[in-house]
C-alpha cells in the first residue's frame, strides 16, 4: 500500500452510492500524522462525500456501499452515533465548505467556540472563555475580547470561517478535515490560516485532510496529493513528484491550464476539452476516456488501475503512462 | 489616433454610501467605498483592478455602467460623460460598457432559453429581429465556442463554463468598447478557467474590445493583463504596466498581497519570503488617517499616520502612493 508507516487515518477502497452510480468508487490513501494530504479535482468529484463519510456525515442520499476507514485502530464505519458524536469535534474535526449554515446565528461567537471546548473537556466556563479568546487571537481575529460577544451577523464573511476554523481546532484535533477552508477568504487572510494550519501539523502533530481545488495552496502546503476525478483517484503522489513529473493526463493537463510564472502573456493556455461525464455516463473504461487526448480503444473498455509509477508511492489510474511524454507536448 | 477618446476617463471618482439615515433613523457613518480615482483605459487594453474584499472594487465597477452615482468626479465612456447624464444618454452609454460577474449561475435567467438570454438585448435596442436576429445569435453562439443550436437549451442543461460562455456572449451581443469583468472565472474549475481565458483574449484580438478585469488571482492578472491597478480601501495605491509590476511591485501592501498569493509550483511556493500582514482590513467606514494602509504596514512611520501620500510617478512608469517606497 503505502510508504507511511502508522497512518493515523487508513481509508480502503472507500465506494459511496447515490441513485445507483458509484460516485465515490474505491477510494483509498493514508495520513500519518503530522502529513497533509490535499484531496484535489473538478467539481463534483466526489472530494466532499468522502471527507464526510470520514465523520459518519453523508447526506441521507449517499449510501457508503464498501470500504473502511480506520482512525488508528478504530474502524469510524462501526461506530454508533453516540461514539462518533463523541469523536466529532475532539479526535475529528471538520471545517465545511459553507460556513454560514454553520453557526448559531442567536448565540455569540464566544460561547459557540466555549461550548465546543466545554463540552469534550468539562472545563469550566471562565476556563473555556480564555481558551476561546486565545483560539481567535491564533486564527487573526484583532481585538478578541470584543468579538467573543459580538453575533455571526456582526462579523464578516472571512471572519465568520475563521470562527469555524476555532471551533474545529480548539480541542487540538488528530484529525482535522478541512474542505476549502480558504476558499472564500482573501489571500492575505489566507495565508495566515495556512501559516496556522503549519504551525498545527509541526508543533502538535495534527493530521489534515485538506480539499480544495487551488493548486497554490496544494503546492503550499500538501506532503501528498491524490487527484480525483469523476469519483475515482486518477493520481496520488507526494506533492513535490506530482508537481516536477505528473504521471496521469488528466493532471498534466490540469497544471498546464493554470498560468505560470514564464508563461507569455495572452498565450493559449492548455486546455481539457469537454465536460466530465455525470454519474449516469460513466462507463466500463476510464472516466477520463472522452476528453484524454491518449486515449486509445483498451482505455474505453477497461478500467486502468492506480499502477505504480516512478518514485515510491506515486501511483496513477492510466493505461499509457509511458506516453506521458505526449501530454506535456499538448500542454505547451 | 492618438486623440481618439479613451474607452474609459475616470477623474477624481469618489463613491460614498449612507450618512443620510432614513427619516426616523439616525445617520450613519458614511461609507467611503471609493476615493479619488483616476484612470484611463485605451482601446484593446485590459486593466487588472486587485485588492482585498471590501476595498471598493464592485462599487467602481457599478460607477462605470452607471448603476452607482459618484458623489464627484468624472465618468467619461469612449468620450460620453456618464455622470448626470439623462436617461437616453445613459442607454447609449450603456450599450458601450457591459459587465460579466463571477456567478454565471446567477446572471443568467433559468426560465430563459440561452437564446432568448442573448437575443434580448438586441431586441431591446431593436439591433435585429425575425430570422437575422437569429442568425446574429447564432454567430454569437460560435464566436463564444458554443453550438448555434444550443439556442434552444436552458441554462441548467449547460456546465458553468458553458453558461460563463453564454454571459459573455451575451456582453458581447451589442458589440460593447469595454466590457468589465468582476472575477469571471473564479468559480469556475481550473481547467475551464484557462477555456475562458483564451476565449476572453481571443475575442480581444478579434474585436478590439477592452477589459477591467477585477480579479484577486495575480496568475490570472498575470495571464491576461497589460495593466494593473491596486486598490486599498477605495483608493489606487499603485499602478503599473504589468512588466513592472511583476518584476518590481513597489507598495508594502502589492508586496505583502504578492508574497500572500500562493503560487502553483511547490519548488517557488516553499522558497519564497512571505510577508504576513497583521491585523484586519478596516472599515471604509472608519478609514485610518494618513495612509490607510498605516496599521497594517510594515514600513510605516509617524508620518503615515499623518499626511495621505498621493500618487507620484517612478523612473519606470509606475506610479505609487507611499511615503517611504
Ligand atoms: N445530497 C446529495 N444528493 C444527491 N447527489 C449528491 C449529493 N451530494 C453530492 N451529490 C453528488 O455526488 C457527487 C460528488 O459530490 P461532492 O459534493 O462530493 O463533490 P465535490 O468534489 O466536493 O465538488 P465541489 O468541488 O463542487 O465541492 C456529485 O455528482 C454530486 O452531484
Ligand atoms: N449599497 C451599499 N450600501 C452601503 N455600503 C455599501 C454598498 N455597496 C457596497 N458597500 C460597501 O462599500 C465597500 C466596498 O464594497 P465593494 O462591493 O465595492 O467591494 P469589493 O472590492 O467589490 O469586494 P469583494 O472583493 O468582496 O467583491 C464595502 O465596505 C461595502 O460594504
Ligand atoms: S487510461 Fe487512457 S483515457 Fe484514461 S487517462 Fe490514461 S490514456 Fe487517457
Ligand atoms: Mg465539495
Ligand atoms: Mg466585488
Amino acid at each position: 500500500m503505502n510508504a507511511v508507516a502508522n497512518p493515523l487515518l487508513s481509508v480502503d477502497r472507500l465506494t459511496i452510492e447515490i441513485g445507483g452510480a458509484n460516485v465515490v468508487d474505491d477510494i483509498s490513501f493514508t495520513v500519518a500524522p503530522g502529513k497533509v494530504m490535499a484531496l484535489v479535482g473538478e467539481s463534483g468529484c466526489g472530494k466532499s462525500l468522502t471527507s464526510y463519510a470520514m465523520l459518519g456525515l453523508l447526506p441521507p442520499a449517499a449510501k457508503r456501499t464498501g470500504g473502511r476507514i480506520m482512525l488508528e485502530s478504530t474502524d469510524l464505519g462501526a461506530m454508533s452515533e453516540r461514539q462518533l458524536r463523541k469523536a466529532r469535534g475532539k479526535d475529528i474535526s471538520i471545517i465545511f465548505q459553507e460556513p454560514s449554515a454553520s453557526l448559531d446565528p442567536l448565540t455569540t461567537v464566544g460561547s459557540q467556540i466555549a461550548e465546543a471546548y466545554r463540552v469534550h473537556q468539562g472545563a469550566s466556563r471562565t476556563e473555556a472563555y480564555e481558551k476561546a479568546r486565545q483560539m481567535l487571537v491564533d486564527v487573526g481575529i484583532p481585538d478578541p475580547t470584543r468579538r467573543l460577544d459580538q453575533y455571526p451577523f456582526e462579523l464578516s464573511g472571512g471572519m465568520c470561517q475563521r470562527i469555524m476554523i476555532s471551533i474545529a481546532l480548539i480541542n487540538g484535533p488528530r484529525l482535522l478535515v478541512a474542505d476549502e477552508p480558504t476558499t472564500a477568504l482573501d489571500v492575505t487572510i489566507q495565508a495566515q490560516i495556512l501559516d496556522l494550519m503549519k504551525k498545527l501539523v509541526s508543533e502538535r502533530g495534527t493530521a489534515i485532510v485538506l480539499i480544495t481545488h487551488d493548486m497554490g495552496v496544494v503546492a503550499d502546503i500538501a506532503d501528498e496529493v491524490a487527484v480525483m476525478y469523476a469519483g475515482r483517484i486518477a493520481e496520488i503522489a507526494p506533492v513535490h513528484a506530482l508537481f516536477a513529473a505528473p504521471k496521469h493526463p488528466y493532471t498534466a493537463l490540469l497544471l498546464a491550464s493554470v498560468p505560470k510564472l514564464d508563461h507569455s502573456p495572452k498565450a493559449d493556455l492548455a486546455t481539457i476539452e469537454g465536460t466530465v461525464p455525470t454519474p449516469s455516463e460513466f462507463g466500463v473504461g476510464c472516466r477520463f476516456a472522452d476528453r484524454c487526448p491518449l486515449v486509445t480503444d483498451k482505455c474505453r473498455s477497461e478500467q486502468p488501475p492506480l499502477f505504480q509509477s516512478g518514485e515510491s508511492g506515486h501511483r496513477s489510474a492510466c493505461w499509457h503512462i509511458d506516453r506521458m511524454a505526449e501530454i506535456r507536448g499538448v500542454a505547451a | 489616433m492618438s486623440d481618439a477618446p479613451k474607452v474609459l476617463e475616470l477623474r477624481d471618482v469618489a463613491v460614498h454610501f449612507g450618512g443620510r439615515g432614513g427619516f426616523l433613523s439616525s445617520p450613519g457613518p458614511v461609507v467611503k467605498a471609493v476615493n479619488g480615482v483616476d484612470l484611463e483605459i485605451g482601446r484593446a487594453e485590459t486593466v487588472a483592478l486587485v485588492g482585498e474584499s471590501g476595498c471598493g472594487k464592485s462599487t467602481l465597477s457599478n460607477t462605470i455602467v452607471g448603476l452607482q452615482a459618484p458623489v464627484s468626479g468624472s465618468v467619461r465612456v469612449s468620450g460620453e460623460e456618464v455622470v448626470g447624464a439623462d436617461k437616453k444618454k445613459l442607454n447609449d452609454i450603456r450599450r458601450k460598457v457591459q459587465m460579466i460577474f463571477q456567478d454565471p449561475a446567477l446572471s443568467l435567467d433559468p426560465r430563459s432559453t440561452v437564446g432568448a438570454t442573448i437575443a434580448e438585448p438586441l431586441i431591446v435596442r431593436g439591433v435585429a429581429k425575425g430570422r437575422e436576429l437569429k442568425e446574429h445569435v447564432a454567430t454569437l453562439l460560435q464566436q463564444v465556442g458554443l453550438r448555434p443550436e444550443f439556442a434552444d437549451r436552458y441554462p441548467h442543461q449547460f456546465s458553468g463554463g458553458q453558461r460563463q460562455r453564454v454571459v459573455i456572449a451575451r456582453a458581447l451581443a451589442l458589440e460593447p468598447d469595454l466590457v468589465i469583468c468582476d472575477e469571471p472565472v473564479s468559480a469556475l474549475d481550473v481547467s475551464v478557467r484557462a477555456q475562458i481565458l483564451n476565449l476572453l483574449v481571443a475575442l480581444q484580438k478579434r474585436t478590439g474590445v477592452s477589459y477591467l478585469f477585477v480579479s484577486h488571482d495575480l496568475g490570472v492578472v498575470r495571464h491576461i493583463c497589460d495593466r494593473v491597478v491596486v486598490m486599498y480601501l477605495g483608493r489606487f495605491v499603485e499602478m503599473a504596466d504589468r512588466d513592472t509590476f511583476f518584476a518590481n511591485p513597489k507598495h508594502p501592501y502589492t508586496k505583502a498581497l504578492m508574497s500572500a498569493v500562493p503560487e502553483a509550483d511547490p519548488v517557488v511556493q516553499r522558497s519564497k519570503e512571505r510577508i504576513i500582514l497583521g491585523g484586519e482590513l478596516p472599515s471604509p467606514a472608519n478609514i485610518p488617517s494618513g495612509c490607510a494602509f498605516h496599521t497594517r504596514c510594515p514600513l510605516a512611520t509617524e508620518i503615515c499616520s499623518k499626511e495621505r501620500p498621493e500618487l507620484t510617478s517612478r523612473p519606470d512608469g509606475a506610479r505609487v502612493a507611499c511615503h517611504h517606497a
